[in-house]
């Protein structure tokens, strides 16, 4: 649901379109090929995006890249700081990643601390032979020495602003926008 | 009860039930989608004292999160670092295998740091104080106390002295809580549709000792079961007056001693165990009595429905009150209680986890 | 309006109060049988002037309670009398003194007060006797301490004790309490104290029945895990005691009598009330928490029994209403409380509203304490390891003023159970009936029952502090105790 405070459109729907063909293509460009690749998208918002990103290798190569899904709730570092419980969704990784090369797909890239967790979990399955990460917005404000491999698109922030990334799948429609924290909003 | 469902490719979000069913014709692109998400609650129990007071969102949230947990259980390392420097004392005044190593390697996955102590060999024998030995047990870092204790109410004490969480691992005849979420699970896990409601469930055997029957009833009734209570009349003391109490939701609670009745079309049967002490303190006839009336056999169990649930909390006295037969046969779910046990118990430390010092 | 003097505000406890001046209470004189504004004078610890304001609501205070709209300001009555109390001196000091319970019953408003037997050395002989009601004079305090002499040598039920020796040195009457009087030797007990003149008061219960026990076998005992208490081990043991009393009264003694204390099932009440109207010479008394508190209580729940039995959505088989706190938001505090846990133990909402009819209609003769304080080591620990006992005789006055208030008993009559009730169960042994008498020395309470205080540990003069009202706050702050003339207690804040 749109939020009453003002928000800006960071990315639309075509851009967002683009942005993703455009990763597709990196990936593959940079794994140079398709063999012992996988996607792993990380709950909530990953997973649609990785699903989109491997519909488009497919669309290019012909081929069908693996997709898998991964929750780090278990694995977050700041749980004594959230107040309430974090919601829990689903792993599913139906593919051993021992040996192959893991993308991981997510919406925001922010202080670096999911990715970091995405990882510790991808590495309780097994030992992948490489991991790369894939984001659609990168917002800057690391707080661990993580990068990404592929962004849709960079947009500096101050901590008093939030990006919300709507997909389809999940909320009806596609776009990136800021808006401001409200006072005493968690962000 | 299954998190995960297959979804047709492209359907805008929306939320999916908890265990819902494959849809026909449903694209298979390589992996199973997106799973089930729920809708985000607020978690009150800083303590898992009694289920008496869990709200049916709660149990929802239980129920969910031990799928998750027993998602972790099927991994190749069964270990998340969830409660990671966290320090688990397990202290159980009354003798149990079962639930105190199901404690412990429920922590010991979320990788919590745990801490037996066996009542019978601390100082606790020497007559220090329940409320002493809880705050030594503060004293010594303690961030959650796992207790089973003989007296009804003994966790209310502790956790009145305790800054950190509670848990329950059976105090008395009061609660048992955590055996009556892993029941539920368990019922959920096998029942078709994944629900209890409307289903019938009885509870046999020595209610009037077991708070595995009196956490049971909370978390049944809360769930819309038709519930019954089945033992000899001595054994049921004071429950008919439960049953007549107002009950929230759409359960019934039937008690009678008649087990003809009471298992009739049951489509879940839960044998309680029963001790020998009972006949010795006046309440029963000699047990053999009791095996000829009351116990769970290939023959009365073919009075419930084909598919009924076999349970038992444990340990069991196979001859006794439940047949050998009947505790191994195929429709029994004992071993999966156990397996539940696990879950259950890593969802329920996870929740606590989160609760600061309350109200 | 009222106003009141007090002259030489700086009186000290035991001295005699020289000058009291109170105009405009509201006195409660149950002697006399009427209530109502008046003006009243102490004069070197004398009542010397009593003035009744004419065209006052004054009336007896029998039958159902009216609210009383034209009672204004403080209120003016007798000192209480309390039949039974536990001062646990000697033996068990660490819970309470003689003089930290005579401090205590002052604060109650109780200028006299019946110890039970049950210490170590149990009363079981004169000279301890003796030496309790010499501490009681001695300690300054001016509470009128008497004692029950034990029935049973040690209050162990094999042989009678020194009964007569005991009367000798001053015991009102006999009792085991804390334990019943062993059938076998109640009726001689009954016998031989009618012929001392003396009450038999008798602790009700079945110890067989009640093997075990933690609290009243009910609804809330079944959901709470507890062992039940069946009503059956108080009301068989009531009916067997008048049983036996009616054949002491036609073979051994006349003068026989029988006193019930703590009485807490309505059936035990009815069986008194048929006892009496069979002209029996059988009392009883109730205390405060089984009047006003309930076994869902021990749930968190923290609802006064009319409360409980008004809003409890259940009935029973006979159709009497039942407390379930769990449906609806009734669960107030967490539960197991083992202040809550005494014998006999809190019952049901109907049990509650009985012994309430019971005080009305005057089958409850007294309303007594059972003053049980105990100590932090005995009580907190788990519910069915807790010492059995509530230390209540401060909050008494309150408990009574929430029942007024409500309307579920008169002030005139609540009085007379505190007043000249007791008196009239232990007869001419005991003490002369408590009034509002111009002339005798004063022996009287002041407080004002739209005035609270909070029920703390620190506001608790008894060394017992094992309340289930702390945190509460009663109506009913006891301003002025005086006993024989001499100040007991006055409130920190009166001028």
């Amino acid at each position: 649901m749109p939020s009453p405070v003002a928000e800006r459109e960071i990315l639309s729907a075509d851009e967002i379109r683009r942005a993703l063909v455009r990763i597709a293509h990196e990936i593959v460009e940079k794994h140079g090929g398709t063999d012992d690749l996988a996607l792993v998208g990380v709950q909530r918002r990953g997973v649609p995006l990785a699903y989109r990103i491997s519909a488009s290798i497919a669309d290019h190569e012909r081929v069908t890249v693996p997709v898998g899904a991964i929750d780090i709730t278990f694995y977050r570092d700041d749980l004594s700081m959230v107040a309430h419980q974090p919601v829990v969704k689903a792993t599913d990784l139906p593919f051993d990643p021992s040996g192959l090369t893991i993308v991981l797909v997510d919406d925001v890239l922010y202080t670096g601390r999911t990715a970091r967790a995405a990882m510790d979990a991808l590495m309780d399955f097994g030992r992948p032979r490489a991991i790369r990460l894939a984001v659609l917005v990168d917002r800057g404000h690391r707080e661990l020495p993580i990068r990404a491999d592929h962004v849709g698109k960079n947009v500096p922030t101050s901590r008093e602003e939030v990006i919300k990334v709507r997909l389809r799948e999940l909320d009806g429609m596609d776009e990136v926008v800021l808006h401001r924290l409200a006072e005493g909003d968690r962000p | 009860m299954k998190a995960q469902t297959e979804r047709v490719a492209g359907e805008p979000g929306a939320a999916v039930e908890p265990g819902g069913a494959v849809e026909p014709g449903a694209a298979v692109t390589g992996a199973v989608g997106p799973g089930a998400h729920h809708e985000h609650e607020v978690w009150r129990h800083r303590h898992i004292l009694d289920v008496d007071d869990f709200t049916i969102d709660e149990i929802e949230l239980v129920m969910a999160t031990a799928a998750e947990m027993k998602e972790i259980l099927s991994r190749p390392i069964k270990k998340v670092p969830t409660l990671r420097g966290t320090s688990v004392t397990i202290i159980f005044w009354e003798a149990s295998t079962r639930t105190r190593v199901s404690f412990e390697v429920a922590a010991k996955n979320l990788s919590a740091d745990v801490v037996n102590i066996a009542a019978q060999a601390s100082s606790v024998t020497k007559g220090e104080s329940l409320v002493d030995t809880i705050r030594t047990i503060e004293a010594l870092g303690a961030d959650m106390i796992v207790m089973r204790h003989g007296t009804s109410g003994a966790p209310y004490l502790a956790a009145e002295h305790f800054s950190g969480h509670v848990l329950n691992g059976g105090d008395g005849w009061h609660a048992h809580p955590t055996q009556a979420l892993l029941d539920l699970y368990t019922m959920r896990e096998h029942l078709p549709e994944g629900t209890v409601a409307g289903r019938k469930v009885v509870i046999l055997g020595d209610v009037l000792h077991s708070r595995v029957a009196r956490s049971n009833i909370w978390t049944l009734t809360k769930s819309g079961v038709d519930l019954w209570l089945c033992g000899p009349a001595t054994l049921l003391r004071g429950f008919e007056r439960w049953a007549g109490a107002t009950i929230p939701g759409s359960a019934t609670f039937t008690v009678t001693s008649d087990i003809e009745r009471a298992l009739e079309g049951a489509d879940v049967v839960m044998a309680l165990r029963i001790q020998k002490e009972r006949q010795e303190s006046g309440l029963l006839p000699p047990l053999r009595e009791y095996t000829a009336r009351f116990a769970l056999t290939r023959e009365r169990l073919a009075l419930a429905s084909p598919d009924a649930l076999v349970m038992h909390p444990g340990p069991m006295n196979e001859g006794l009150e439940i047949m050998p037969d009947v505790a191994t046969g195929t429709q029994s779910v004992i071993t999966d209680q156990v397996t539940n046990g696990v879950a259950v118990r890593m969802a329920l430390l996870f929740l606590v986890s989160g609760v600061r010092d309350v109200e | 309006m009222s106003s009141r003097a007090l002259a030489g505000a700086d009186l000290a406890i035991g001295a005699p109060v020289a000058h009291l001046e109170l105009d405009g209470v509201w006195a409660v004189d149950p002697a006399a049988g009427r209530e109502g504004p008046a003006d009243l004078v102490v004069e070197e610890g004398v009542l010397a002037d009593l003035e009744w304001h004419e065209s006052s609501g004054a009336r007896r205070g029998r039958g159902r309670a009216t609210s009383d709209g034209q009672r204004h300001g403080l209120v003016v009555a007798p000192g209480f009398v309390d039949l039974h109390a536990h001062f646990r001196e000697p033996g068990f000091e660490d819970a309470e003194t003689i003089v930290t319970g005579q401090a205590a019953a002052a604060h109650g408003g109780f200028t006299t007060v019946c110890l039970m037997p049950n210490t170590e050395p149990p009363i079981d002989e004169a000279p301890t006797l003796r030496t309790v009601l010499a501490r009681a004079a001695e300690s300054g305090i001016p509470v009128r301490v008497l004692a029950w002499g034990a029935a049973t040598r040690r209050r162990e039920g094999k042989g009678m004790a020194e009964l007569g020796d005991l009367a000798e040195a001053g015991a009102i009457g006999y009792s085991d309490d804390g334990a019943p009087i062993p059938v076998g030797l109640l009726r001689n007990v009954l016998a031989y104290a009618g012929m001392l003149g003396r009450v038999v008061a008798d602790h009700a219960e079945d110890r067989e029945l009640t093997s075990g026990a933690e609290a009243n076998e009910g609804l809330i005992g079944t959901i709470l895990g507890l062992k039940g208490w069946p009503r059956s081990a108080e009301e068989s043991v009531i009916a067997r005691d008048i049983a036996i009393l009616v054949d002491v009264l036609g073979s051994d003694s006349s003068a026989a009598r029988l006193h019930l204390t703590h009485v807490s099932t309505a059936g035990g009440i009815d069986l008194v009330r048929r006892a009496k109207a069979a002209g029996l010479p059988v009392t009883c008394d109730v205390t405060p928490h089984h009047l006003a508190l309930t076994d869902e209580w021990l749930a968190g729940a923290r609802r006064w029994s009319w409360q409980a039995w008004q809003d409890g959505p259940d009935r029973d088989g006979s159709g009497a209403p039942t407390a379930n706190p769990w449906a609806g938001d009734a669960l107030a505090g967490p539960p197991y409380d083992p202040a809550l846990k005494v014998n006999p133990p809190l019952r049901t909402p109907s049990d509650a509203i009985a012994l309430l009819a019971g005080l009305r209609d005057g089958t409850v003769d007294a309303i007594a304490t059972d003053h049980a304080p105990h100590t932090l080591v005995d009580k907190e620990v788990e519910f069915g390891l807790a010492a059995n006992g509530i230390s209540g005789i401060e909050t008494a006055l309150g408990i009574v003023l929430v029942a007024v208030e409500a309307g579920k008993v008169s002030l005139l009559r609540a009085v007379e159970a505190l007043t000249v009730g007791p008196a009239r169960v232990l007869g001419p042994a005991g003490v002369p009936a408590p009034a509002l008498e111009v002339g005798r020395l004063a022996d009287l309470v002041l407080f004002d029952p739209a005035d609270g205080w909070l029920v703390s540990e620190s506001a608790l003069s008894s060394r017992g502090k094992n309340s289930p009202l702390l945190g509460r706050s009663l109506p009913g702050r006891v301003l002025l105790t005086v006993g024989a003339g001499r100040l007991a207690y006055r409130d920190p804040d009166l001028a």
